[in-house]
């Protein structure tokens, strides 16, 4: 090894020498521009995974469509307290939740409630075998084309946004509810003070 | 105290990794040898540390040592041995760590047996393989690492995660694990993660190389290149068997008929083995006539880059994917890595692009140089669709507000005619010499297959009248069999006229151009694999029907009579459902079929697990998809005949056999004659092979 040793490994000078004239041609910068665009826009979709949920400002407004064609606006129902909840027939823990968000909904129907289920990727079949077993009566449509899910930046189901009377978002619960945190909740926004 | 044993060992991996790639950077620096082959030793003393807590690792989950939060969560009691033992790829940490493993043991491989050889890349090469290792290395200590226990803090209804003892927590000892994802309790679990990750971490081997060569400027030497072919070769054979075994996977339990959905995923992994298979033939080009050097190079650093791109959106998911992991930290590191490969290897490269002028030019469109050219082209273009439709979604989302998720039918009809074009070429192109191939020559040799197989495709079409599209699709097939089976014959009638029985004249002809002969058979696998597409998409024939005890459904020859349903507890923690229905064909009783619905009682999912029998016509393909709660009265199937199915997983075994022969080491004096032998002038039909 010891001849190996003095023998020169790699010839920085050389290397330096042979440097082309720093010149930027076109096709450099084209493939510069495309590799920087790829990588931004991934680091653009890394940060949308990782934003979580929507759970503060104004409430991203939509319309949905009910499994009974009647259809209703978010940005229609100021003044009113509203409790949008994601599920989906084939989700098991929205099963653990489904009697409480129905008993909830019965006890504050007539005190300026909404309840609005958004039908996360689901097929209509199943979806209404769901809404018959649990005796679901409150307002359910599909999140036709997963916008309404998008806006929301749901990670999952179930996850239930509460809307205060004035439109803004007051929080929101990723996972099945128990009671009495969804009565809770409707207390204190049907509190709030809307002109 | 075992799982301290695993941790000690792994930050000793981490530390040896950094420590080989700082001192080898330094040796390289300061010419200063000792240092490298100090950079070598730490290279090759990591494997152990590795290896001690990869196993231990895997003892835990084997064990069910659930005071670690990796083992708590893909492993369980209601798991089997073995699915316990597979357990180290089913989740986050362990995947990385296997991962980080293999990718050391890689790099050792090449220093064990290279390291006389590529002797002036060395600083280089180990700097660059060992800078990646560290880095996944460092994932798996920092960040998601296997060790990391249970905690719980009194008072709370918190576990939490650390590798070390957080203020005011106690020990936790889970009392079982929640065990693996059920699409995961699978038999093919032995055989698609580990490969597919063995040929995703094997492309640092010519990646490392490349960027050897480029950044010590000895990029126009070409021994490397010739390196790299080898260990592009067994990257890309492993990750051909992963895809294979991948796909055989999805037909065996996601329950959709087919093999091949377009996911993601599926893409991630399709990506670099198309620009590695484009590699594997410019490389030709660049050792034998000293052309396509950039083409080569590029394609090595794109084909590494894929494997990370590929690696990168199913660890965050950034895209959508049914192989998504749990979120976690990964995203940003990951994502500074990427970006600093990326941008590095461009810059790199468009520095040294004067080091990799071409030594000849094109001499004829009629050649086996252009014919290499246009493959590299179609390969890049099928490349490029793959990925515009993978990144979809994400690009609408940017532009429109939307996720736009571009379904199979983009992917069949912007890559159907690209293939078919390939696959010709696939036939045509071994026919070819270099430099100029005559035409007429050429004609002659491709009359008999071409006047056969169109023969063959009238008469098929003739009696089917099925899509126009599809006679075309068969008659190609057909043609390209043809061409290959010629081939072969040509060559053993050379040698039978010599007096050689047709066993010895094959075996002398493969022994004497192996790399050719070997190439021909992976094109035959690949032809073979071509006809499970072919039949997926033209010929596929699907119904469905609710049936009571003793009524019967019909497709095409086969009549499918339901017999009974029974269920019963399985292995795994599953409930069974599975229904008896017995098979005719032309009325002829030819199989009983158990297709199943296995329920997960703990994670509180289903699968439909198909029942299938295989001919090589076609599959039966038959899934119980509904059924009568009580009294197991009437139950629905699902009956599909997927055509040709058989030959995708053939031409698998056909593939890796060709690779084999191409690939096998050669002895030591013909591997000496290969190197020197770089004629200027070839004579066409004389040494036209390889």
């Amino acid at each position: 090894m010891a001849d190996i040793v003095s023998e020169p490994l790699i010839d920085g000078e050389t290397v330096a020498e042979k440097e082309s004239p720093r010149r930027f041609s076109l096709g450099t910068v084209i493939s510069f521009g495309l590799i920087l665009g790829f990588l931004a826009l991934l680091g653009w979709g890394l940060v949308q995974v990782n934003n979580g949920q929507v759970d503060s400002g104004m409430a991203p407004d939509f319309t949905i469509t009910s499994f009974d064609g009647e259809t209703i606006a978010l940005s229609k129902l100021r003044g009113q307290v509203v409790i949008i909840n994601f599920w989906a027939s084939w989700c098991p823990p929205c099963r653990e939740e489904a009697a409480y968000l129905e008993a909830t909904w019965r006890k504050y129907q007539d005190r300026g409630v909404v309840f609005i289920g958004v039908d996360y990727v689901d097929t209509e079949k199943e979806a209404l075998a769901y809404l018959e077993e649990f005796d679901i009566t409150y307002f359910n449509g599909p999140d036709v084309g997963t916008r309404i899910s998008h806006d929301y930046r749901i990670d999952g189901v179930p996850e239930t946004y509460y809307v205060a009377k004035n439109g803004e978002l007051r929080g929101v619960k990723i996972g099945p509810l128990a009671p009495p945190e969804l009565d809770e909740k409707i207390e204190e926004l049907l509190a709030e003070q809307y002109p | 105290m075992l799982a301290d044993i695993g941790l000690m060992a792994l930050v000793t991996g981490f530390l040896l990794a950094v420590y080989a790639t700082a001192v080898s950077a330094w040796g390289g620096w300061r010419n200063e040898w000792r240092w490298v082959e100090s950079a070598r030793s730490a290279t090759l003393l990591a494997v152990p540390f590795l290896t001690i807590s990869v196993v231990v690792v895997t003892y835990s989950l084997y064990t069910m040592d659930f005071s670690l939060a990796y083992v708590a969560d893909v492993s369980s009691q209601a798991m089997s041995p073995f699915l316990r033992l597979t357990a180290l790829w089913g989740g986050q940490s362990g995947s990385v760590l296997f991962w980080a493993w293999l990718m050391n043991g890689f790099v050792a491989a090449v220093l064990w047996r290279k390291w006389e050889r590529d002797h002036d890349l060395m600083p280089y090469f180990i700097t660059v393989a060992m800078l990646t290792t560290a880095f996944f290395i460092g994932i798996v200590v920092f960040i998601t690492n296997p060790f990391a226990r249970l905690w719980h803090v009194p008072g709370t209804t918190e576990l939490l995660t650390a590798v070390f003892q957080p203020a005011g927590a106690v020990a936790y000892v889970a009392r079982d694990g929640s065990g693996l994802n059920p699409l995961l309790r699978h038999f093919g679990m032995i055989g698609h993660p580990p490969t597919t990750y063995l040929g995703f971490t094997g492309f640092v081997i010519p990646y490392a190389f490349a960027i050897s060569a480029l950044l010590s400027g000895r990029s126009r030497d070409d021994e490397w290149i010739r390196t790299s072919r080898r260990w592009t070769l067994v990257a890309w054979i492993f990750l051909s068997i992963g895809l294979i075994l991948g796909g055989r996977w999805a037909y065996d339990v996601l329950g959709w008929g087919g093999f091949w959905a377009w996911d993601p995923v599926e893409n991630a992994m399709l990506m670099p083995w198309l620009t590695g298979t484009a590699f594997l033939h410019s490389v030709m080009m660049t050792e034998k006539r000293g052309m396509l050097k950039v083409w080569s190079v590029s394609l090595i650093i794109l084909t590494y880059s894929l494997s990370l791109f590929g690696t990168f959106i199913t660890r965050t998911g950034v895209i959508s994917s049914v192989h998504s992991f749990s979120k976690t930290a990964l995203g940003p590191v990951f994502f500074v890595f990427i970006g600093l490969t990326f941008v590095g290897s461009l810059w790199l490269l468009l520095r040294r692009l004067d080091t990799l002028k071409s030594e000849h030019e094109l001499e004829s469109f009629l050649s086996r140089e252009s014919a290499f050219v246009l493959q590299n082209v179609l390969f890049l273009a099928i490349t490029f669709v793959v990925f515009l439709g993978t990144v979809f979604p994400l690009l609408s989302e940017l532009v429109t507000g939307t996720k736009i998720t571009v379904g199979p039918p983009y992917f069949q009809k912007a890559t159907g005619p690209l293939f078919a074009v390939l696959v010709l070429l696939m036939g045509l192109a071994p026919l070819f010499a270099w430099r100029k191939q005559a035409a007429g020559r050429l004609g002659r040799a491709a009359l008999l297959p071409l006047v056969g197989s169109v023969l063959w495709a009238a008469v098929w079409g003739y009696a089917h009248r099925l899509h126009p599209a599809s006679y075309f699709a068969l008659w190609l097939v057909a043609f390209v069999v043809l061409l290959i089976i010629f081939e072969f014959v040509k060559g053993m009638q050379a040698r039978m006229k010599r007096g050689e029985n047709p066993a010895a004249a094959l075996y002398h002809l493969m022994g004497r151009n192996r790399r050719r002969y070997g190439g021909c058979i992976i094109h035959l696998g690949v032809v073979m694999i071509g006809l499970g597409f072919i039949g997926d998409a033209y010929f596929q024939q699907e119904t469905q029907m609710a049936l009571a005890q003793g009524e019967s459904l019909t497709l095409g020859e086969y009549t499918l009579r339901f017999d009974n349903l029974e269920s019963y507890p399985g292995s795994d923690g599953r409930e069974v459902l599975e229904a008896t229905t017995s098979l005719f064909k032309n009325g002829e009783f030819v199989q009983t079929l158990k297709p199943r619905r296995d329920f997960f009682v703990v994670q509180r999912q289903p699968m439909t697990i198909p029942a299938v029998y295989p001919t090589p016509a076609q599959d039966v393909y038959v899934l119980l998809v509904a059924w009568e709660e009580i009294g197991f009265g009437a139950s629905t199937f699902r009956m599909y005949l997927n055509p040709l199915i058989s030959w995708t997983w053939a031409g698998g075994f056909v593939l890796i056999l060709g690779t084999l022969v191409a690939a096998w080491p050669e002895r030591q004096h013909q591997a000496k004659r290969s190197y020197v032998l770089k004629p200027e002038r070839v004579q066409p039909g004389l040494l036209g092979g390889d």
